[in-house]
């Protein structure tokens, strides 16, 4: 059977596109499936150092495409998991590097090999965008919980449709309870409301992702913190199995205590 | 004689008259429609069917060159003359309204800045019902503002579907929105605006200067509404004051200015 590729997209950049896709690569990565994720934002080469395997890049995809290497030379194991690789991205080119008909023949070898092909979207909806939609079969739309990201959410979610990728589901990152609670923040019913779009998960703010990211590691590889229990669950979700979309909910201040002492 | 009908990659503009009529005339009748209707066509993208009329290179860049300066993009001409229809090819332009494939080499710029072709490409269940019904020849000039506004034999455009962010739904006819109008997106019609729904972003009716346009919506929220020339901001507190008990209402042009009425069940 083909493998399935997932684009993670968003429109406004800093939402975590990239973090959410090291995480649900390597989530998936740890249920056992084969699986490479793909860095697309040509020039901005970010997935590499999210994931930690920056120095342990020879090739990129751009050598690929150009004809320096073999794509098995541009994949980087990541021995963490069983089987997870990386491709990372070319640092000194730019979007116009790779077009969209390249980017399906990358993923279509891909695909052959592997059971999911992750691709880390580029901010905005220009040619980078293009290129990582070209190939999906799925597309993941990563908006924060607040008016502008929404927006650009409902502006990308508007392109998938139209180049008939759709419907893109829904991940919405770092959700703090309590401050949805004090109608600081948006709720997930506010979201529904405006984009009336599946939503695959809810990843809420976590402290553990700053420093994860900050060393390299995914922080579905160490954990048990709320963040990296979203992940998995959106790796499961994606693999079709039932896991029911849970809010997360506010902690109090003697449950914080608690799960201090524990 | 200019025909302005809504087509699913945007607007189509048939050009109709004495065969030898120079182009420059024809051209000039259209600038005439774009000067006096900025807000209807400003970035929106547009074919000619010029019916059995050769254009040559130069006619042709003339073309582009006028909907450039008003933002609007030229992406077919249609002609029967088959050297038209090279020149057309040449200048990397489309010589159909055809299906996908032979749309325009344009569509990338079209995708990227929103315009009407990415609302408009079929997309889920969106079923754009534009009835049979011939448009009466372009724009109603200003209607008559009595109570009477009916406009039989204009067509329109059915959306049943949200329209999002950037999307851009345009026509010269009525526009009917069945769902959401997400706040970024645009709705542009020469004739009525109804919506079944909640009204966010920009909506303007009558943009070919009818001022006996109106625009409805069941939750007419934070939006910018526009009949003919004239406009008026809705800010999000405003509604409640207004309208408390949230009941869909109506906006018309009343002495230059837009006046909003909620919709009681008649007695």
């Amino acid at each position: 059977m083909e493998g399935t590729v997932i684009t993670i997209t968003s429109g406004k950049g800093g939402v975590g596109k990239t973090t959410t896709t090291a995480n649900i690569g390597a989530a998936l990565a740890l249920l056992g499936k084969k699986v490479v994720v793909l860095d697309g934002d040509i020039g901005l080469r970010n997935l590499d150092i999210v994931m930690g395997l920056e120095n342990r890049i020879v090739y990129d995809i751009v050598d690929f495409i150009e004809g320096r290497c073999r794509l098995r030379q541009a994949l980087i194991r990541d021995k963490r998991a069983p089987e997870l690789y990386l491709i990372p991205t070319a640092q000194t080119r730019d979007k116009s590097a790779i077009n969209p008909e390249q980017m399906k023949q990358v993923c279509d070898e891909l695909r052959k090999e592997f059971d999911y092909v992750v691709i880390d979207s580029p901010a905005g909806i220009e040619q980078g965008f293009q290129n990582a939609l070209a190939p999906a079969d799925d597309v993941l739309v990563v908006t924060n919980p607040e008016v502008s990201s929404v927006r650009d959410a409902d502006r990308v979610i508007g392109l998938v449709e139209s180049s008939e990728k759709g419907p893109a589901r829904l991940i919405i990152n770092r959700l703090v309870p309590a401050r949805v609670k004090k109608q600081e923040m948006l709720s997930m019913q506010d979201i529904i409301d405006v984009l009336s779009t599946d939503i695959i998960g809810i990843v809420p703010e976590d402290e553990a992702i700053l420093s994860s990211s900050n060393r390299g590691t995914p922080v579905v590889f160490n954990g048990k913190g709320p963040a990296s229990q979203a992940y998995r669950d959106i790796a499961r979700r994606i693999t079709g199995e039932d896991v029911p979309l849970t809010q997360p909910q506010a902690t109090s201040w003697w449950q914080k205590l608690l799960g201090r002492v524990e | 004689m200019i025909a302005i009908k809504g087509h699913r990659h945007g607007l189509l503009i048939t050009f109709s008259g004495p065969a030898d009529e120079p182009w420059l005339t024809r051209l000039r009748e259209l600038e005439d429609k774009l000067n006096a209707n900025p807000g209807f066509f400003k970035g929106g993208q547009v074919a000619f069917d010029v019916r059995d009329m050769a254009l040559s290179d130069d006619d042709l860049r003339r073309s582009v060159a006028l909907l450039e300066s008003h933002d609007v993009t030229l992406w077919a001409v249609m002609s029967k003359d088959e050297l038209t229809q090279a020149r057309v090819r040449a200048l990397r332009l489309s010589d159909r309204l055809g299906p996908l494939e032979a749309t325009p080499v344009h569509k990338p710029d079209v995708a990227s800045n929103g315009a009407t072709a990415t609302s408009f490409v079929g997309v889920d269940s969106t079923p754009e019902v534009q009835t049979a019904k011939p448009m009466p020849a372009a724009a109603p000039a200003a209607a008559p503002q009595d109570e009477d506004h009916t406009t039989e034999g204009t067509d329109g455009l059915l959306a049943r579907r949200r329209v999002r962010s950037g999307q851009v739904l345009r026509h010269p006819g009525h526009i009917v929105v069945i769902g959401d109008v997400n706040p970024g997106a645009q709705l542009i019609a020469g004739g009525d605006i109804i919506v079944w729904g909640r009204l966010q972003g920009m909506a303007h009716a009558g943009a070919l200067g009818d001022t006996g346009a109106v625009i409805c919506a069941l939750d007419m929220s934070p939006a910018l509404i526009k009949i003919a020339d004239a406009a008026r901001a809705l800010r999000p507190g405003e509604q409640r004051s207004r309208n408390k008990a949230g009941k869909p209402e109506m906006a018309r042009l009343k002495d230059q200015q837009i006046m909003l009425t909620t919709w009681e069940r008649s007695a």
